[in-house]
């Protein structure tokens, strides 16, 4: 039985936790609703820089005493920098949860932005930059990105060169004074744990940070233009992007996205990889995902082939993305709820997974699912509702972009 | 659970070996095939055989065509694919526990597989397209350089996806000959963790493979001489340099591989002498350590990536690292911490039994059974200050190291 909590503390803190009393580690993430989106508009990158330096140092210690402390539990720690949030998450033994608990509590609270981590963390910045420019599926990524959701959701959390030189460490510090509070967190817990003992260990850590004022759940406006653009590299091979918009996670056809996308890029069977690679074999890497920013979504279909092959590869592209509202078989819809449900089922079974999951409701949902909710979800799609989907988000304005030696011509 | 109630092994007639873990607490099961045979096993002119073929396996067999092939991975698996290494081809796919018999039952029909001449040339047309990826790539290119030089005139050193030039001159026939030699029963094992029924699994594979041939084993693998040098590639186009330096290291079977495993953490892992040292002074944004443990040799290799203007520097900042750890001791705290954190991995890989699958693939391989997760962590336990001491009086990486720079410089000069 699913017995998944969700808890509105009196800090101000949403928290969600799953009991797993069989697993044998706890994963925990603490997430800060801020993320590039809500930067000053002349000081992008900004949340990242906070990420990387809020635990070089704190009121108690320095940086590397800090990190050697979360060794000392034999934590595994990561955090990143999104469009809309900033996480930070642990998975540890049991036995050290509430430790790593306080340690998170002292850096959020606490940190010190010592003047040298954060002019270390500009200077990798600008390297980042130059790297991802150096790895052209991800360049290619950001560029459709900000091109598709525009000059906010659009934006990449490395920020841009000319918005790094105005960023000094006041500049850290009044965001982090801005963004950082309890009113602003969700955190997610699952493994061998009791949601009412994590809602008291989180109270004795985070309690009083900020005003506990609910704050950052509102969705960024947006809207999309078609467009077309093509940046010119020499490059082995020519990257391909289209993107256009799709269901929001809190759409009631979101579960019919999914199935969609799954016959569309699902697996080796799918369209995609069916049409592109094994049938014509234009290209090694065919894809297509789904993006959701809080409250929109937008769907990205990718390929990167040689140069001589772009013309093609595109045209296929194009097709299959036309070609979704014809001929969908019971067979293929099959196929996908199937695979969902396996995935669903399977990944079940990872601690990391089931937090993971839960993270993702409570950020665009505000509530949780349970993993049989999610699976009837897909289970319920059916054939008529991919038809009544596909009729009611046409194709027909794409934001296309390439990547490489060779300008599409046939756009 | 003792490792006689968690593990189970069988042999076929044909000498086909199947492994199988009992994941207590686990609903899901993996199941994947060990090819032992790779990049390594081939001759210069075949070079990329062994990855193409491994494409070619899920193109067709005598009851399955490639969309049927396609069709039924996803019909049931969650996650399913295949990889091609220097020394191991492995083909694994994760589905809930019900379906572990159909995953079986699959991929020992791909291990069958007709390599279709009808799908040969398009196939071929993919695999280039990979390699022209892969040359865009600067880890890659680095990656391959490195095995060029490092592992010259040895079986080792060229690319593992082959050149475009072997690869396109690879006929159907040639593959097939490869395939004869080195896909027989005796050659693979079928390796399967989770929530499954040993008994049940060997009833599978006896009713699927018992069938298939007794066939020849293959080459034996001779141990590559150890160089030193340096070796530069130009490649103007990118904006950063990358810079390797690479040492001999132990073997994976060696008793000290966890020994090199810890100190390739302490210097080059998360919280290490790489990161506050290298990383956080903002020299590069990526600066860290690999091993490339093989069957019968290894490579330690130090990586780090940064602006033109800065590659001196760095290596500079490398190399001092390097000659640190040979010097002087490291700290009991250090070793402490890597095994505290492994600890916590361990339990992590623990619960997922695709990762089961590849330690288990990588014990059976390399030490001839598997470990429980509490042997493995016995094997982190045991390492000491003083092991790692010795390893750096046994494997020095202050000299004798092989010094690579790929980027847009042309340096350091070259003799």
């Amino acid at each position: 039985m699913d017995r998944t909590a969700h808890l509105n503390l009196d800090c101000g803190l949403e928290l969600g936790v799953v009991p797993l009393p069989e697993a044998q580690v706890v994963a925990v993430e603490l997430r800060v609703l801020a993320g590039a989106a809500d930067e000053p508009a002349e000081k992008l990158g900004l949340a990242r820089l906070i990420q990387e330096t809020i635990n070089k140092g704190t009121e108690q210690r320095e940086g590397r005493a800090l990190l050697d402390a979360f060794d000392e539990l034999g934590a595994s720690v990561g955090s990143w920098a999104g469009r809309e949030a900033t996480g930070f998450s642990f998975v540890c033994l049991p036995e050290f949860v509430e430790r790593a608990v306080e340690l998170h509590a002292e850096f959020l609270r606490r940190p010190t932005f010592p003047e040298d981590a954060v002019q270390t963390a500009l200077a990798l910045a600008e390297q980042e930059m130059a790297a991802l420019e150096d790895d052209p599926p991800s360049l290619a990524d950001k560029l459709i990105s900000r091109q598709g959701f525009g000059p906010v959701l659009g934006r990449h959390p490395l920020g841009e060169r000319e918005t790094l030189a105005r960023i000094g460490r006041d500049d850290l510090v009044e965001h982090w004074r801005r963004t950082f509070a309890t009113g602003r967190m969700q955190v997610t817990a699952a493994g061998p744990v009791e949601p009412d003992a994590v809602a008291a260990m989180i109270e004795r850590h985070l309690a009083g940070f900020g005003d506990g004022e609910r704050t950052g759940r509102e969705r960024f406006e947006f809207s999309f233009a078609p467009a077309r653009s093509h940046h010119s590299k020499e490059l082995e091979q020519e990257q391909i992007a289209i993107c256009f918009p799709s269901a929001a996670v809190t759409d009631a056809d979101f579960p019919v996205e999914r199935v969609l996308l799954g016959v569309l890029s699902g697996g080796m069977s799918a369209r995609l990889f069916t049409e592109v690679r094994e049938k014509q074999g234009l290209a090694y890497d065919v894809h297509a995902m789904n993006d959701n920013p809080r409250g929109w979504g937008m769907i990205f279909v990718s390929a990167s082939c040689k140069p001589d092959r772009a013309e093609t590869t595109f045209r296929t592209l194009l097709r299959e993305i036309d070609r979704l509202s014809e001929d969908l078989t019971e067979d293929e819809l099959d196929r996908a709820r199937s695979r969902i449900i396996a995935r669903e089922e399977t990944l079940a079974d990872l601690t990391r997974s089931r937090r993971s999951a839960l993270s993702y409701d409570l950020f665009h949902r505000g509530h949780p699912l349970s993993l049989e909710e999610r699976i009837e979800q897909i289970r319920g799609v059916t054939a008529d509702d991919l038809s009544r989907y596909l009729a009611g988000h046409p194709r027909d304005r794409l934001s296309i972009l390439t990547l490489g030696p060779h300008e599409l011509t046939d756009v | 659970m003792s490792t006689a109630d968690r593990f189970h092994f069988h042999t076929l007639d044909n000498g086909l070996r199947i492994v199988t873990e009992r994941m207590p607490g686990i609903r899901s099961a993996a199941a994947g095939f060990l090819a032992r045979t790779g990049s390594r096993d081939e001759v210069p002119e075949l070079a990329g055989v062994s990855h193409f073929l491994e494409h070619m396996c899920f193109k067709g067999t005598a009851k399955r065509t490639w969309e049927q092939i396609n069709v039924d991975f996803d019909r049931i698996a969650a996650d399913y694919n295949a990889f091609t290494s220097e020394e191991r081809t492995f083909y694994y796919g994760w589905v809930r526990h019900e379906d572990v018999g159909k995953q079986i039952e699959l991929l020992s029909d791909m291990m069958r597989s007709r390599l279709p001449s009808a799908e040969f040339d398009m196939e071929k047309k993919v695999v280039l397209d990979e390699i022209a990826r892969s040359k865009d790539q600067l880890m890659h290119v680095a990656y391959d350089l490195h095995h060029e030089k490092v592992f010259a005139d040895h079986a080792l050193s060229w690319p593992i996806l082959g050149h475009d030039r072997t690869v396109g001159a690879l006929t159907r026939d040639q593959m097939h000959s490869y395939f004869e030699a080195r896909y027989a029963p005796n050659n693979l094992v079928l390796i399967v963790a989770g929530n499954v029924d040993p008994a049940q699994i060997v009833e599978h594979a006896a009713e699927y493979c018992g069938k298939w041939p007794t066939g020849p084993i293959g080459p034996t693998r001779t141990a590559p001489a150890t160089r030193a040098g340096t070796a530069v590639q130009q490649i103007e186009r990118f904006n950063q340099q990358l810079i390797v330096l690479s040492f001999a290291a132990p073997s994976a079977a060696d008793p000290m591989h966890e020994t090199a495993n810890a100190a390739t953490q302490i210097l080059g892992g998360a919280n290490s002498r790489f990161f506050w040292n290298i990383v956080q002074t903002g020299l590069s944004p990526d600066a860290s350590c690999y091993r490339l443990p093989y069957s019968d040799c290894g490579r330690l290799l130090l990586w780090g990536q940064t602006d033109p203007d800065k590659c001196e520097e760095l290596a500079k900042a490398m190399q001092t690292e390097a000659g640190r750890m040979c010097t002087s001791k490291v700290d009991e705290h250090e070793v402490q911490r890597v095994k505290n954190k492994r600890r916590t991995s361990l339990a992590v890989e623990a619960e997922a039994p695709y990762h089961r699958l590849l330690q288990i693939m990588d014990d059976v391989d390399l030490r001839g059974e598997p470990r429980t997760i509490e042997q493995r962590l016995a094997a982190v336990d045991a390492v000491t200050v003083d092991g790692i001491a010795e390893y750096f009086e046994r494997y020095s990486i202050d000299r004798d190291g092989f010094f690579l720079s790929v980027g847009p410089l042309d340096w350091p000069p070259v003799n």
